[in-house]
């Protein structure tokens, strides 16, 4: 083709300029370095608020970000196969509580502070359990590491119980483990209703994050100090076996029949039915509750802090996200992916994000008038509970721990074997696995 | 010239073209060889090396520990390979056992029906032609305490609701339920084929002897289906070792370990606890002991065979 067909006049080139200085001028100043990255998340109850917040962040900037969406061992199997690869197919990993000390410890993540050394933490988000440090001589999550990761689903356990059912029966929202039982004995009517849905399954996490407030509310643990690298297993103790038999007698005498089988999903489905006057699930699962198309119970759902004994606070366990940026992807991608964590955990993004139905990882919206609206009535318990939550696991090798006790509470509570003597046969596996890893331990 | 010479010439260029056609068939051959030998030796070979060592990682790169024998060593003290070993035997021997049964019974019904053919072949083998997760969805559905057809299906009775799939006493059993319902049909379009296939002068021949109905089942029939019966057995023998995804999704091998099976312990074992080495080390054990089954049940075939 000639050369000429190309030659354009003088008043076309000024035109031509002028309209890119427009079109540069009226971009996204952040918009102009970010490349579009990869983003592996799990399809959680959450899942559909951080899609919407997402698509409101490409809207803002004209970032591309692309969803890669898995069901929750699924998405762990993944982000093990992308960031062992020589070249990672995932920038963001949104890591669950259960495996991001094994993506620390094990050298995937690249800390944010690295990537950007300007990168400032917001003040309001909240740290969890400060597990969004990471020291790798002293293997600790400590604010003096370096900062990892920011948080994306604060989720803990919350208690929801029916408050339609509450004022007919006048009954006051529980606080404490005997308050609980009553109100839950007040209200079972087996088989049309249970006075509480306890997630007794076993699975990847399902009935030992169940199990967590419990013992956790009881002033137990499962180690004496991880903080401190003192991981001798307190779980079988005194405080370990009343916690156990609790929370079978309250499967016994006020629970479903079914505790044994059930999972989350089937604990969701039994309150979103109606069928459920208690239940003890993740925070995530609270925008369901008010979905005509979902509920049988909109707007009969309040919420509180998971029971504790008197005299100690609640400790609702953590089984949050976080999102890190994976080591093996390019530089360009890396900075693209600490550009959206960055945006993500302003104020404006989080309150989008709650009128998307998530729950917020930052202080700011909890103090915001829409924590008043009916429709969020949750945020304000939540807001209680959080500065309580506990991080139950902080080695890498938390996965073969959880397996234990799944395996080990899910017999106890199916009645193949008593309370103390799972949670025995629980701590001597606990304890050997930990001392195979190296770390220092004992029984007490 | 001697008398013998051109007959060893022929001789020699007989045996020359012999060897060249051994040498062509082996050139043509090995490529395709090596290519299957590549494809199901080196996995095998890759897995029993990690069998041998500790996996870890450590600044983002694998570390390898070398532990000699310890994973083998440390299987049998493992309560969850103990309990998947002993639930996979129940229920390869009770699954199978009983699709066998109920195969036979209905190939034999069938096999004496003209009309219709298509249609009861259709939806007898239907259930082998869902995919497993939507076998778990259905099953899930059908046993579930509070709204489950089989519950609705008791209370008809006048019986109490029963948690199918969270009693440990049913648990199990369950499971083999739905594994007979999923692969009956399988045992019965080969056992339909092998009936089909029985050579009908035998037959004509017991009639003039005069013999009945059973004494035709079981001096003809049975005799003669020998090998089908042992192969479909070995068959689904070695599937049904292998089961996994029914007692995924119906029971992530709970309640305790009354569904754990040993398919799952791997599962739970290589890939949830990422345990590699060890992983790798009950994997080399399944392989063993399947193909152990494999080879039991080939010899049990080739002595009927002998013997007959």
């Amino acid at each position: 083709m000639h050369m000429d067909a190309f030659k354009l006049t003088r008043r076309q080139t000024l035109a031509g300029a002028g309209a890119t200085a427009m079109a540069l001028a009226t971009r996204p100043l952040w918009a102009a370095s970010a490349a579009p990255i990869t983003i592996v998340i799990n399809q959680s109850p959450w899942f559909d608020s951080f899609r919407r917040t997402v698509v409101r962040y490409e809207e803002e900037t004209g970032n591309k970000v692309e969803l890669d969406v898995n069901p929750f061992a699924g998405s762990l199997e993944k982000q093990r196969n992308s960031v062992r690869a020589a070249n990672g197919s995932y920038d963001l990993l949104i890591m669950n509580s259960g495996w991001f000390a094994e993506m620390y410890a094990g050298g995937f993540v690249e800390a944010i502070s690295d990537i950007d050394p300007g990168f400032t933490l917001d003040s309001d988000v909240y740290t969890l359990g400060n597990t969004i440090y990471f020291d790798p001589k002293t293997r600790a999550m400590t604010p003096a590491g370096k900062l990892m990761s920011i948080p994306v689903q604060p989720n803990v356990p919350m208690l929801y119980y029916r408050g339609d059912l509450y004022k007919e029966a006048g009954l006051k929202e529980p606080e404490t483990f005997a308050e609980l039982e009553a109100n839950a004995k007040a209200l079972h009517r087996p088989p049309s209703r249970y006075g509480i849905v306890q997630r007794g399954a076993r699975g990847t996490h399902t009935v030992s994050y169940d199990f967590y407030p419990y013992l956790y509310g009881r002033g137990g643990g499962i180690f004496r100090d991880q903080n401190v690298g003192d991981y001798t297993v307190t779980l079988a103790n005194d405080v370990g076996v009343a916690a156990l038999e609790y929370y079978i007698h309250l499967a016994k005498e006020a629970g479903h029949p079914q505790t044994a089988s059930m999972d989350q999903a089937e604990v969701i489905q039994n309150v979103l039915t109606g069928k459920a006057a208690h239940v003890m699930v993740v925070i995530a699962a609270a925008s369901q509750m008010d979905d005509k198309n979902k509920s049988a119970v909109v707007d009969k759902i309040e919420f509180a802090p998971p029971p504790h004994l008197p005299g100690l606070p609640t400790a609702p366990a953590l089984g949050h996200w976080l999102g890190g940026v994976s080591k093996n992807v390019p530089d360009d991608r890396k900075r693209a992916a600490v550009e959206f964590l960055r945006w993500f955990q302003t104020k404006d993004a989080q309150l989008h994000y709650a009128k998307s139905g998530g729950i917020p990882i930052s202080a700011a919206p909890y103090s915001d008038p829409i924590a008043e609206e009916r429709v969020n009535r949750w945020m304000k318990p939540l807001s209680k509970a959080l500065p309580h939550a506990v991080n139950i696991y902080q080695f890498p090798e938390a996965a073969e721990v959880i397996a234990v006790l799944d395996l080990g509470l899910n017999r106890a509570i199916s009645g193949e074997i008593e309370p103390a003597a799972a949670l025995n046969g629980m701590a001597d596996e606990i304890q050997a696995i930990v001392a195979k890893h190296g770390y220092k331990t004992g029984r007490a | 010239m001697p008398i013998g010479e051109p007959r060893a010439v022929a001789s020699s260029g007989k045996r020359g073209s012999l060897l060249d056609d051994q040498v062509w068939r082996w050139a043509t051959f090995a490529p395709a060889l090596l290519f299957m030998l590549g494809l199901s030796v080196l996995p095998l070979v890759n897995l029993v090396a990690t069998s041998f060592h500790q996996v870890s990682w450590v600044g983002a790169s694998a570390v390898w520990q070398p532990v000699g024998t310890a994973h083998y060593e440390a299987l049998p003290n493992d309560p969850l390979f103990r309990a998947g070993l002993l639930n996979t035997v129940i229920f390869a021997v009770s699954a199978v056992g009983g699709q066998m049964v109920l195969g036979f019974a209905l190939a034999l019904l069938c096999s004496r029906i003209r009309g219709g053919r298509i249609f009861y072949r259709t939806i007898f083998i239907l259930p082998i032609l869902i995919p497993g997760i939507v076998i778990g969805a259905i099953w899930k559905l059908m046993l579930n305490f509070d709204f489950g057809l089989v519950n609705k299906i008791v209370s008809l009775f006048g019986l109490m609701p029963h948690d199918w799939l969270g009693s440990p006493a049913t648990a199990l059993f369950s499971v083999i339920i739905v594994d007979i319902w999923h692969w009956t049909p399988f045992c019965f379009l080969l056992f339909l084929a092998g009936l089909e296939s029985l050579p009908q002068d035998v037959y004509e021949a017991a009639q003039i002897d005069g013999a009945n109905r059973w004494q035709e089942l079981r001096y003809v029939t049975v005799p003669l289906m020998v090998p089908t019966i042992v192969v479909t057995f070995a068959f689904r023998l070695v599937l049904a070792f292998k089961v996994f995804d029914e007692v995924y999704l119906l029971t992530g091998g709970g309640p305790g370990t009354s569904t754990e099976v040993i398919s799952f312990t791997l599962y739970q074992r290589f890939f949830t606890e990422d345990r590699v080495g060890y992983g790798s080390a009950m994997g080399v054990a399944v392989i063993f002991l399947v193909s152990l089954l494999l080879v039991v049940a080939l010899n049990t075939r080739r002595k009927r065979e002998g013997m007959a």
